[in-house]
């Protein structure tokens, strides 16, 4: 097996960004994007072969042990999906205007230094080095968000930039705070320090009341990025103004990496003042936000607000298990990060092409998209019915190990509000999906037939779905408990 | 320079900072604010360079020399040539009375001191009071955005809010490493372009201050 140092990974995407600057012609650009996909998802399957088989990696500021390796997974699969399915999307989005073909350059090289900037955060073992790219991934996907150059586009684009950066120069305050009880506990300077590694063994040593006050301030900051209420007022916005393809990552990557920072810094403040502190504020916001995209899922008519709403949703769900803590509760969470991330994926591609076939993005005016285009509505409802957590799909099984970790921890009334605000938005989805596929379709809506690229990346998606919701492969089991010991 | 010499520079930089900070809130055009802002940028590159004297670290040099080119000349500058080229009528538009949000501004202060204050361990950490008057700033800058509904203050506002974390950071006593802060400092730099960008376009295309497009909602 050849080796792979770890600065080559974020050099892959960084390189196919470059490269797509040199051509202007859609099927080379589109070619260099699927294959620098294929690359970076490839060297991720070797290293994760390479962790397994002989532990954490390290060089200089980045590191992978098997906690960031889910998160690399799960951005180098996305990250492929989308650019299969981007092959089809864009020739349709050239044919109707919304992409304008002397700035397709621009937008693959964004997208891709947009996946440079996640990869980096991902593998970043230095505090201040994961918040560079954390703000890194708020600049170039705040330029994509606003791509389609109209107002909406650009309104949104603003409230994100603007209420994200603000978000996480909280993140960065928290960072020096946590930093500077580090210091105080003898931390070396240099370099090395903010050291994620360096930092956690001294943990138990750290000032608890700084402590505090730096993680309260760590998950303002990373959770506004991940979407959680009350900070998730820009999530609707930008992840429904986005171009589709972006859509997707945003969805189902980008809140995941600032899940990860949070898991960073939950663990040392975890260390420095006992489980319960951490695990406390975590449960309040996951509450919070299941609680408050409940109401706007079910009144909601735009089906990219809706997916947008229902991320807040999961992401809640995340912080739940994380909250509820223990064994089960990190592994639940673990698990939910990446069939939520999956399964959001598959449901933006399926909305996305729906939006271009009908020519809008109301649910009222979806309908009937069994009639005009079948696996396309097939692969939404499958989406759908997934994300409402029906088994036997994926967040089924990772939704009910949430649970069972609240119940193991006696967490009453957190559980019965998760309980109620399941069901409500369940029922308030399968209404939505169900009016969208089944009925009569309008006669104007046009009959063309699928083409194959977006449903080749969608059906890669449903695939690792279904598989996930049957059985969890033991090797993907085996990673999942490695990162579960990290992360406890 | 002895550490109580520095501890007594360092606090008057702190309550230089919070009166800067006063004034952006307070200002009543937004050229105010930018100058202000440089100001405040301008104190913490001073603080910058008192700390490198004293602790011998070569580089919070290197920070303050480009906290004062970046922070204080060439954001500055950004900005003011924002506000030529969008032609503003209505510069700065309170949400609520200026009153309202000064009252509030002291209220975060006395509780960013008041929480500081019972911290004592820190205390050999960070030098003098860099902790409170941070997190102040932080949160003062926050609240300046939150009250302003222009584009160009809300970006004023959140300079001044990464003013505050920087005045910490170089007040830890170790420092930050310095490839972090440089890279700190990119991002800052990018941001802003990128936003200058996004209001000149919609200005340009909508005649609009896109921090007032409300189509968005529900």
């Amino acid at each position: 097996m050849p080796e792979t140092p770890l600065w080559v990974l974020p050099l892959v995407p960084a390189v196919t960004a470059l490269l797509m600057l040199t051509t202007r012609d859609r099927r080379i650009l589109s070619a260099i994007d699927v294959a620098g996909s294929a690359v970076l998802l490839s060297l991720a399957l070797v290293l994760a072969r390479k962790v397994a088989s002989s532990g954490p990696q390290s060089v200089g500021f980045l590191r992978i042990d098997d906690l960031g390796l889910i998160f690399l997974l799960l951005v180098a699969v996305l990250t492929s999906a989308v650019s299969i399915y981007t092959v089809g999307w864009l020739k349709q989005a050239l044919a109707v205007g919304n992409m304008k073909s002397e700035l397709l350059r621009s937008y693959f090289a964004l997208v891709h230094a947009f996946v440079a900037t996640m990869v980096v955060t991902v593998l970043a073992d230095n505090l201040g080095v994961l918040w560079i790219a954390m703000e890194g991934t708020t600049i170039t996907s705040a330029v994509l968000i606003g791509y389609h150059g109209h107002q909406h586009g650009l309104e949104a684009a603003w409230k994100y930039i603007i209420v994200t950066t603000i978000g996480i120069s909280f993140g960065l305050f928290g960072t020096v705070v946590i930093y500077a009880a580090a210091a105080a506990a003898g931390l070396q300077g240099g370099a090395g320090a903010l050291s994620w590694s360096a930092i956690m063994k001294l943990a138990p040593t750290l000032d608890p009341g700084i402590v505090r006050i730096g993680f309260i301030f760590v998950m303002v900051g990373y959770g506004t990025k991940a979407g959680l209420a009350p900070m998730h007022l820009w999530l609707p916005d930008a992840h429904s103004q986005a171009p589709t393809p972006v859509s997707a990552l945003l969805s189902g990557v980008l809140i995941k990496c600032a899940l990860l920072g949070i898991i960073r810094f939950q663990t040392i403040a975890a260390a420095a003042c006992g489980p319960a502190f951490p695990e406390g504020v975590l449960l309040v916001f996951g509450l919070i936000s299941v609680v408050v995209a409940t109401p706007f899922i079910l009144a909601q008519h735009d089906i990219k607000r809706l997916l947008g709403y229902h991320s807040v949703e999961h992401v809640g769900i995340v912080a739940l298990g994380l909250g509820f803590g223990g064994r089960i509760g990190t592994y639940a969470a673990l698990l939910h990060v990446v069939n939520h991330g999956i399964t959001k994926a598959l449901a933006f591609f399926a909305a996305g092409k729906a939006i271009a076939r009908y020519g809008s993005r109301d649910m009222r005016v979806i309908r009937g998209l069994l009639r005009v285009a079948p696996v396309g509505g097939t692969l939404l409802m499958l989406a759908a019915l997934s994300l409402a957590g029906v088994p036997p799909f994926s967040i089924f099984v990772s939704e009910l190990m949430v649970l069972r970790a609240g119940i193991g921890r006696g967490h009453w009334v957190a559980i019965a509000i998760f309980l109620a605000m399941v069901v409500v938005i369940f029922a308030g989805l399968l209404h939505h999906a169900g009016s969208m596929v089944f009925g009569e379709p309008a006669a104007a809506v046009s009959r063309e037939p699928e083409t194959w690229s977006p449903l080749l990346g969608m059906m890669l998606l449903a695939a690792i779905m279904v598989l996930l919701g049957l059985t969890i492969p033991p090797s993907f089991d085996g990673l999942l408990r490695r990162a579960t010991e990290i992360a406890r | 320079m002895s550490a109580e010499t520095v501890h007594t520079i360092i606090d008057d930089l702190g309550a230089l900072l919070l009166f800067t900070m006063i004034l952006i809130i307070a200002a009543a055009q937004i050229y105010r604010a930018i100058y202000a802002v440089a100001a405040q940028s301008l104190f913490i590159a001073i603080a910058g360079a008192v700390l490198a004297m004293a602790t011998g670290n070569v580089d919070l040099w290197v920070i303050a020399g480009i906290t004062l080119a970046v922070k204080a000349m060439v954001l500055p500058w950004v900005l003011h040539r924002v506000v030529q080229r969008m032609n503003v009528r209505r510069e700065v538009e309170p949400v609520i009375p200026v009153g309202a949000t000064l009252a509030l501004a002291v209220l975060i202060v006395v509780v960013s001191f008041q929480l500081s204050a019972s911290l004592g361990q820190v205390r050999q950490a960070i030098t003098g009071n860099a902790l409170p008057v941070g997190i102040a700033l932080t949160l003062t800058g926050v609240l300046a955005m939150a009250t302003q509904k222009t584009a160009l203050t809300q970006m004023v506002g959140l300079f001044a809010s990464e003013n505050g974390i920087f005045f910490t950071a170089m007040s830890v006593t170790q420092g930050m490493p310095l490839i972090i802060e440089i890279g700190v400092i990119l991002d800052v730099i990018l941001a802003a372009l990128v936003m200058a960008i996004m209001v000149l376009r919609v200005r340009s295309t909508v005649d609009a201050d896109i921090a007032e497009l409300a189509r968005l909602r529900g």
